[in-house]
């Protein structure tokens, strides 16, 4: 598969010396393959949003480079804006930046920035409006009128529908319902489907990205702790909870089954999976 | 950076002017604001830069912290010497071409107004520099108290709380200006380039989703006031009591020192 | 019983100038004194609503709420009332009133007219109790979301309450604060004797509570303790609630045909009550 991201020995500090609040970044080298669904995992402070807001160029690393598709993406500063049509970042919280009157001018106003209008843009809207799910009755009214998790569709639409090839997300589910955070984790699935999408999701839930994320990438104090595939990063629990984090709930169930003396395995990392293990084993009857 | 406006332009130090009483430096500094215009000439002035630079060596800040907020300034000095300078007739006759003459008492009036100005900002610099917006506050709401007697107790409340409030919002509000700013340029908005008009366009994102935050937030901070039994200041009792101290004492008596030394001057020495 | 807040048949409207809308009808609810009670419900159940109802925030429409016997609609015990049922809100930025976190405490005792040697001790006693005292001189926009919200229960136990009310206090923590603020509101109400009522959508918040209530589209669903009311996972499901891995996993495997019981929530309980169930007939 071919990278589409490389992140070279990025490094960023804050120089204005609040760094109380924020988080630096030092020395991070890696890259992301198209496709892919990444998880970026790291406890609060640890420089996730710091990395995330870097790889689409609204902060300039102090050092290193990223480059997208081969190029850096700073090559020329002036053209730093198209590079945030193909990187597009649904911040936390992103309801809040809803300002226009229709949801259909919300959704509109990446694509008009792109430099779209006429039957371009009201066809932009629409495709992608079908392809995640928001119905049409939804463009005239007022984004305000919306429950929160309609805010937070429509928000996250906004983006999705400058078509970017690599999808950023902070925290895309907190704060919502269950039924809230069905839809979010439909709509970027099937965003990912339609456009072959890459995918990157910052969350502090490890049971979501148990089931979400193909690889995990985990920070600590801005430096790279772990990156491997899901079910090797939550192999190492001890690393993770050095470093503030742990693994999900259902694998500590079997941490505990194990730690009581019986013979069972700790690699289970989704509710799914244990439901499927236990019932095998009733079924098989014997201990091993 | 706008951020810290809790410290304001305030810098930590160990020193006695930092612990003088907010009320005794906002007073003291009116006194010498009003006795520094009321100065006729140098010899008087002369009284403050020794007060002036005294008040520094004490504070312990640099005074390269104090000579920085006159740059900002600057056209105002140049604007009001150029002015003076053409003003006076007396004295000697020191330049003139076309219709422009220039006398020395022009030029003497000149520096004294210039210097004048100099000494009202870094006095003034000498109050920011050594006390908390905080106890800023504090020292206003105190003084303005004896308005209640007038009838306008609610209003010195009223003040006060607003400036409290002030100071606690105003980092939250530029820190979520930041973010909305982040996440529109995060939608390809432009906020950099373009002609006036554009850039105004502009805001407009930016502005909406701020005033909606704000007004949500003010709405909130009104029922958590209210949970916490705020009823407009009815019957409030401060924790923080201000007291002064020997060294507002010295200071006060430093003060009247030079103000005594003023009338003096402006009678015997006319200079 | 002694009841510290009583609610008689209560209706409450919200009538946002177009439509009326009503979110609670014919609700009657008491809470005992010292107790933990936990309210579980999805946004827009109404738990917001009931939660402002109990110190006198939104009066009823119709019935009755009364606090340690005083009525919240009588305007003469308004503070009183505020006083002895304190409230936490979700989001800690909007509750803190002063840039200095001792001055943010001293609010409440400050309005209440307290001495100034009285209120500073009230002000030291609070930030120890939710362990922030170090954090005194400091400017809340420079702490945690966890620790902002420490200060905002310190704001309130300065009062002394005999109750505080918390809606939704960890919806915008992150674990660690959410963990902070449970240890928290657990410590006042063991140590304190402060009676709590947590309004939450994490189910995992309830566990340590005396009682349980699911609140749904403005009634109560289930009033019960924690295991009795964890049991009725299908129903917990329906009304939109957040089920933590636990309690889905013995779900499943009981929809399985297990024969398991799904009231347990901790991590040690879950592996003791699978352990009992798969593997103690293996041997």
């Amino acid at each position: 598969m071919a990278k589409i991201i490389e992140v070279e020995n990025l490094t960023y500090a804050y120089g204005d010396g609040s760094a109380f609040v924020h988080d630096a970044i030092s020395d991070l080298s890696f890259s992301i393959e198209k496709g892919e669904i990444l998880g970026i995992i790291g406890h609060t402070g640890s420089g996730k949003s710091t990395l995330v807001q870097q790889l689409n160029g609204l902060l300039k690393p102090t050092s290193g480079r990223v480059l997208f598709d081969g190029k850096d993406i700073w090559e020329n500063p002036k053209e730093i804006r198209k590079v945030r049509f193909q990187i597009g970042l649904v911040f936390q919280y992103p309801e809040y930046q809803l300002f226009e009157e229709t949801v259909f001018a919300d959704i509109a106003f990446g694509p008009k920035n792109m430099g779209l209008s006429g039957d371009e843009l009201t066809e932009r809207v629409k495709e992608i409006c079908s392809v995640i799910g928001i119905p049409e009755s939804y463009f005239e009214t007022s984004p305000f009128d919306l429950s929160g998790g309609e805010k937070r569709r429509v928000a996250i639409a906004g983006v999705m529908a400058m078509r970017p090839q690599v999808l950023i997300l902070d925290e895309p589910i907190a704060g919502l319902d269950p039924k809230g955070r069905r839809d979010v984790v439909n709509m970027v699935a099937e965003y990912r489907k339609a456009y072959d999408a890459t995918v990157l999701i910052i969350s502090h839930n490890m049971e979501d990205m148990a089931m979400l994320a193909d690889k995990l990438l985990v920070l600590n104090d801005g430096k790279l702790l772990m990156y491997d595939e899901t079910r090797n990063v939550f192999s190492k629990p001890e690393v993770l909870r050095e470093a503030g984090l742990n693994v999900p709930i259902v694998t500590r169930v079997f941490e505990e089954l194990k730690a009581k003396g019986y013979d069972v395995p700790t690699d289970i990392f989704t509710v799914d999976e244990a439901v499927t293990y236990l019932s095998n084993r009733k079924a098989g009857g014997s201990r091993a | 950076m706008l951020k810290d406006i809790t410290f304001g332009q305030y810098i930590e130090r160990h020193s006695p002017i930092h612990k003088m009483d907010p009320r005794a430096k906002l007073m003291l500094l009116i006194l010498m604001i009003v006795f520094l215009f009321l100065s006729h000439g140098f010899a008087g002035l002369s009284l403050f830069v020794i007060l002036l630079f005294a008040g520094i060596a004490l504070s312990k800040i640099p005074l390269k912290m104090f000579l920085r907020n006159l740059k900002a300034i600057w056209i105002i000095l140049v604007f009001t010497a150029v002015i003076n300078l053409f003003y006076g007739s007396g004295g000697v006759l020191l330049v003139s071409f076309w219709k422009i003459h220039i006398y020395s008492e022009g030029v003497k009036r000149a520096v004294f107004m210039a210097l004048r100005i100099m000494l009202l900002i870094m006095l003034s610099s000498l109050l920011t520099y050594t006390t908390t917006p905080n106890d800023l506050t504090d020292g206003i709401e105190s003084l303005l108290s004896p308005l209640r007697f007038v009838g306008l107790k609610n209003a010195v409340h009223t003040l006060a709380m607003m400036m409290t409030i002030a100071l606690r919002f105003i980092p939250t509000l530029v820190e979520e200006t930041e973010k909305i700013m982040n996440a529109q340029k995060a939608r390809g908005a432009d906020l950099e380039d373009g002609k006036l008009l554009d850039r105004i366009r502009a805001l407009i994102p930016i502005l909406i989703p701020l005033l909606i935050s704000s007004i949500r937030r003010a709405y909130e901070l009104a029922e958590a006031m209210e949970c916490r039994c705020y009823n407009g200041g009815e019957g409030r009792v401060r924790m923080k009591r201000l007291h002064y101290g020997k060294v507002d004492l010295f200071a006060a008596i430093t003060c009247v020192f030079v103000c005594v030394g003023i009338i003096l001057a402006n009678y015997y020495i006319n200079f | 019983m002694d009841n510290i807040i009583e609610i008689q048949n209560i209706g409450f409207e919200y009538d946002d100038g177009e439509r009326k809308k009503t979110v609670l009808e014919n609700l009657s609810l008491n809470i005992e004194r010292g107790s933990f009670t936990v309210i579980l419900g999805h946004n827009g159940s109404g738990k917001s609503t009931l939660a402002k109802l109990m110190n006198g925030l939104n009066k009823p429409n119709s019935g009755k709420v009364l606090v340690d016997g005083m009525d919240t609609a009588d305007t003469e015990t308004e503070i009183e009332i505020k006083r002895r049922v304190g409230m936490v809100f979700q989001n800690p930025d909007n509750q803190l009133v002063a840039s200095i976190v001792e001055e943010d405490v001293a609010f409440g005792p400050e309005n209440l007219g307290l001495s100034p040697e009285e209120s500073r001790a009230r002000v030291d006693e609070a930030l120890k109790a939710v362990g922030m005292y170090e954090f005194r001189q400091k400017s809340p926009h420079h702490l945690s979301g966890g620790q902002k919200q420490r200060i905002a229960i310190a704001g309130v136990i300065a009062m002394k309450p005999e109750c505080i009310v918390l809606d939704e206090p960890t919806a915008m923590l992150d674990p660690k604060g959410r963990a902070e603020i449970l240890k928290t509101i657990l410590k006042l109400n063991r140590e304190h004797h402060i009676t709590i009522v947590l309004i939450t959508h994490f189910m995992e918040e309830a566990e340590q509570a005396d009682r349980v209530l699911v609140l749904h589209k403005g009634a109560i669903l289930a009033d019960a303790a924690p295991k009795t009311v964890f049991n009725q996972v299908d129903m917990l499901k329906q009304v939109g609630l957040d089920v933590p891995q636990t309690t889905e996993l013995l779900f499943q495997l009981r929809s399985g045909g297990a024969d398991i019981s799904t009231d347990v929530l901790s991590v040690e309980d879950t592996a003791e009550t699978i352990a009992r169930c798969f593997f103690l007939e293996e041997n």
